[in-house]
């Protein structure tokens, strides 16, 4: 792919004052650079728009960005000392740039593997066909922690599991994307896409017009139309985002989908059920609820069937659910196929369910539970990434290159004693793009995560969020842990 | 609207019309402190310490800045002008997706830039430019409610809650000057504190066109209780709690409206059928106080119809 990227040449006028002075080049692919000096022809306008910034103007815009957040409160809270602060989850201002052939590819790529996962889905929860025929061990199914036996049987609209999905892929050194995770639970991170786009797009006004950037500010009517097609009722659907609340760190982005689609944002509180009915309770009287659109993990959501000490969820909404009477998006059970052993097995899930090549590879994964490859791992552990199965947000896992050799030791244990519960990877070095950096521009590793809608239809709004480690050298993407986030221009051509 | 909604809604709005209440009485004391003599200034602090009702937080050495700083700073009083703030900010976060992006802004930008003062001292640089500011940014906020925000049931409840608040304030307040907290107060009202009284209520200019400049008691209390016009008079709010209520929760049924719309009814009936002599002459406290209980009244009667009623009532 990348041989067919044409090169145009910048020499930097006056040696020392160019903003690359510390852009180095490491091992992985860079968006922007092919090779020292040598831009990549769909970043040649960015390259240029900067060069001919004034020299704090960078900076400047850049203050300007953050500001904006803070004053629209696009801000996760971090506890303390007992005093919360808030911070915003900074916007890098130099958008991430993607072709219109590599989004493509993307495109169709996600678009295959939300089709082989619902199919996945529909087929564990009712004949198991996949399991009889013994491609997937049925322990590693019925074992999991996120197998829902209450789900069994139970139809779904156009066997639509997952209706919302945020897959990551990151971009080897090859230049190839490669998925990394499927998140077919409640993931997030659409509304920082919508918002980076914003402040991206006012600072940057005249090369976002000559780029011909593809739009997603349709994104909000797009998901409004999924979530409406999910429920057979058609005269004056009562649509609701369900939230845990003011103090979930996702809390802006349930108040910015609410708002932006027109539908209610409610919290368990708000929610009753009577008659196995979902209803929501109105200064006017109760107001029955259809659609339930929600942010809150499976094990909260029903303090009758699954964890009885939430507070969150809502009292007998799973019976209204197995009634029929409301929709839940995404359905009660999907986190047994974002399992990270499910994972391994999806590109031949692919070729199972739909007689297709998967389009876009995963990360090579071993699997622990195979003896062969239990072996490799505890004989590499120095090198690869060991994740617990059921986790996720980086929880359980031994980051191998960077862990001491005692924690090493003490993980090895681990492994040995619970192999089904660890799968290992190696060390991927996530491509790197422009960065701003203490003034100047520097690369910094980037993954990739764009939003899938699937019910009636499957629907990808071209763009996604662009998470980047802002540490020099990390390769941690997570906002808990020093990322950020870019804006991500898919251009028309 | 959920019954949430109408809540946080309300409540926004009482603790926004209580941190204007705070600044404006902050900001005309340290404007006027200047021309009068020690105890006079010392009396008037003691009136607006009593008007907030925040007398537990007074010492006896506390100098203007120390009392200002308390009324309007300290984030661990509950009832500081920042404190109130910080409440009204927490409720519109709670109903986000209810208001526009205009008055999330305003709230939330008037809030950062006044949340560090709890802890620097930069404000004592210029106190009473700090506080015009800050009202005029209070004003800012109120108009940007009214000019985007649709007024429909939610805006109501807005109305509802900055106006139970005002009548309420606005009775605490006179009864400092007219009423039963009088008396605590060493030194009797001057000319000059009955000026502070209507720039407390941002009356002065408005009392000027209907009485001229003529500065009587009686007239003052009258115009505060009764003029229909004047945005800061009980009776007027008395008419936007009505009106709030004729257009709130219009689907609920007649029955749970009912018990709301006797008490706005009781409510009018009172502001409009009495007579200043009357007050002056003696019930003037008696006739505050039940102003004041009313609207707790009414706030009651509005939660228990709408907003925490019993599902197995309705069902």
């Amino acid at each position: 792919m990348s041989s067919a990227v044409k090169l145009t040449r910048v020499d930097p006028a006056e040696p020392g004052h160019t903003p690359y002075t510390n852009y180095r080049l490491g091992a992985a692919y860079d968006e922007m650079f092919a090779s020292a000096g040598a831009v990549r022809m769909h970043y040649a306008g960015l390259a240029q728009s900067l060069a001919d910034l004034p020299g704090d103007e960078l900076v400047r815009r850049q203050q300007a960005c953050e500001t904006s957040f803070l004053h629209q409160g696009i801000t996760f809270t971090v506890y303390s000392d007992k005093q919360a602060t808030e911070r915003i989850i900074p916007t890098d201002l130099l958008p991430r740039i993607v072709t219109a052939g590599e989004w493509d590819r993307i495109e169709a790529g996600l678009k295959q593997r939300i089709r082989a996962l619902n199919h996945f889905l529909h087929d564990i929860y009712t004949d198991g066909r996949v399991l009889k025929d013994g491609l997937i061990p049925r322990s590693m199914i019925y074992g999991s922690k996120h197998y829902r036996r209450e789900m069994r049987g139970l139809p779904v609209p156009h066997d639509a599991y997952v209706n919302v999905c945020g897959t990551d892929l990151v971009r080897r050194e090859d230049g190839a994307f490669v998925v990394l995770e499927d998140n077919l639970r409640v993931p997030s991170g659409v509304s920082y896409m919508l918002a980076n786009r914003d402040v991206v797009r006012r600072a940057f006004p005249d090369l976002f017009r000559a780029q011909a950037v593809r739009p997603i500010d349709h994104y909000p009517r797009e998901l409004l139309a999924t979530l409406k097609a999910l429920t057979p009722v058609r005269d004056d659907v009562s649509i609701a985002v369900l939230t845990p609340g003011v103090f979930n760190s996702a809390y802006f982005e349930h108040a910015f989908l609410a708002r932006q689609m027109g539908v209610e944002l409610v919290e368990g509180r708000d929610l009753l059920v009577n008659d196995n009915v979902v209803y929501a309770r109105t200064t006017s009287g109760l107001k029955r609820i259809d659609v339930i659109y929600r942010r809150i993990d499976d094990d909260f959501i029903d303090p009758l069937i699954f964890r009885d000490d939430s507070a969150l969820g809502v009292s007998g909404l799973f019976n209204a659910y197995r009634a029929g009477n409301v929709v839940i998006a995404n359905a009660l059970d999907t986190g047994v196929a974002d399992d990270k052993a499910v994972y391994a097995y999806v590109p031949r899930l692919i070729r199972y369910y739909l007689s297709e090549e998967p389009i876009l590879e995963n990360v090579e994964t071993f699997l622990c539970r195979e003896p062969k490859s239990l072996g490799h791992v505890l004989a590499n552990l120095d090198k690869v990434v060991v994740k617990a199965v059921g986790e996720s947000g980086g929880y359980g896992m031994l980051v191998g290159p960077h862990a001491s050799k005692a924690e090493r030791e003490a993980f090895a244990e681990k492994l040995k004693a619970d192999p089904e519960n660890y799968i290992a990877q190696p060390t991927i070095q996530l491509s790197t793009a422009p960065t701003v950096a203490d003034g100047g521009i520097e690369p910094r590793h980037v993954d990739l995560r764009p939003f899938i809608l699937h019910g009636e239809q499957t629907v990808i709004v071209p763009g996604a969020l662009t998470r980047v480690a802002l540490k020099r050298g990390s390769l941690v993407v997570n906002s808990s842990q020093g990322g950020g986030s870019k804006d991500t221009w898919v251009l028309s051509n | 609207m959920l019954s949430r909604v109408a809540d946080s809604l309300y409540w926004m709005n009482r603790y926004l019309e209580r941190a204007e209440h705070i600044a404006r009485l902050i900001a005309v004391k340290l404007e006027t402190t200047v021309e009068q003599s020690r105890e006079d200034a010392e009396a008037a602090w003691a009136r607006v310490v009593a008007a907030l009702s925040a007398e537990h937080h007074m010492t006896e050495s506390a100098d203007a800045m120390s009392v200002t700083h308390r009324l309007a700073f300290d984030w661990h009083n509950d009832s500081s002008m920042l404190a109130s703030l910080g409440f009204a900010r927490d409720n519109a976060r709670q109903v986000r997706d209810q208001l526009t992006i205009e008055v999330w802004e305003n709230l939330n930008r008037l809030f950062l830039k006044l949340r560090p003062l709890a802890d620097d001292k930069s404000w004592l640089r210029n106190p009473p430019r700090l506080f015009r500011e800050t009202l005029q940014a209070l004003h800012a906020l109120e108009g940007v409610t009214n000019s985007t925000l649709s007024h429909g049931e939610g805006w109501y409840f807005l109305e509802l809650g900055r106006h139970i608040e005002r009548a309420q304030l606005v009775c605490r307040l006179l009864d400092v000057h007219f009423g039963t907290a009088r008396s605590a107060i060493a030194a009797e009202p001057t000319y000059f504190d009955w000026l502070v009284l209507l720039k407390s209520c941002s009356a002065f200019e408005p009392y000027c066109t209907v009485y001229t400049a003529t500065i009587r008691p009686e007239k003052i209390a009258e115009f505060l209780l009764f003029d229909r016009e004047f945005p800061h008079s009980v009776r007027y709010s008395v008419d936007r709690i009505g009106d709030a209520l004729a257009r709130v929760a219009p689907g609920a049924p007649p029955t749970r409206r009912a018990a709301v719309e006797r008490l706005a009814g009781r409510l009018k009936a009172t502001a409009d059928f009495t007579q200043i002599d009357e007050l002056m002459s003696g019930s003037i406290a008696r006739f505050l106080a039940g102003i004041a209980a009313q609207c707790e009244q009414i706030h009651e009667a509005v939660y228990a119809a709408y907003i925490t009623y019993g599902a197995e009532t309705v069902l």
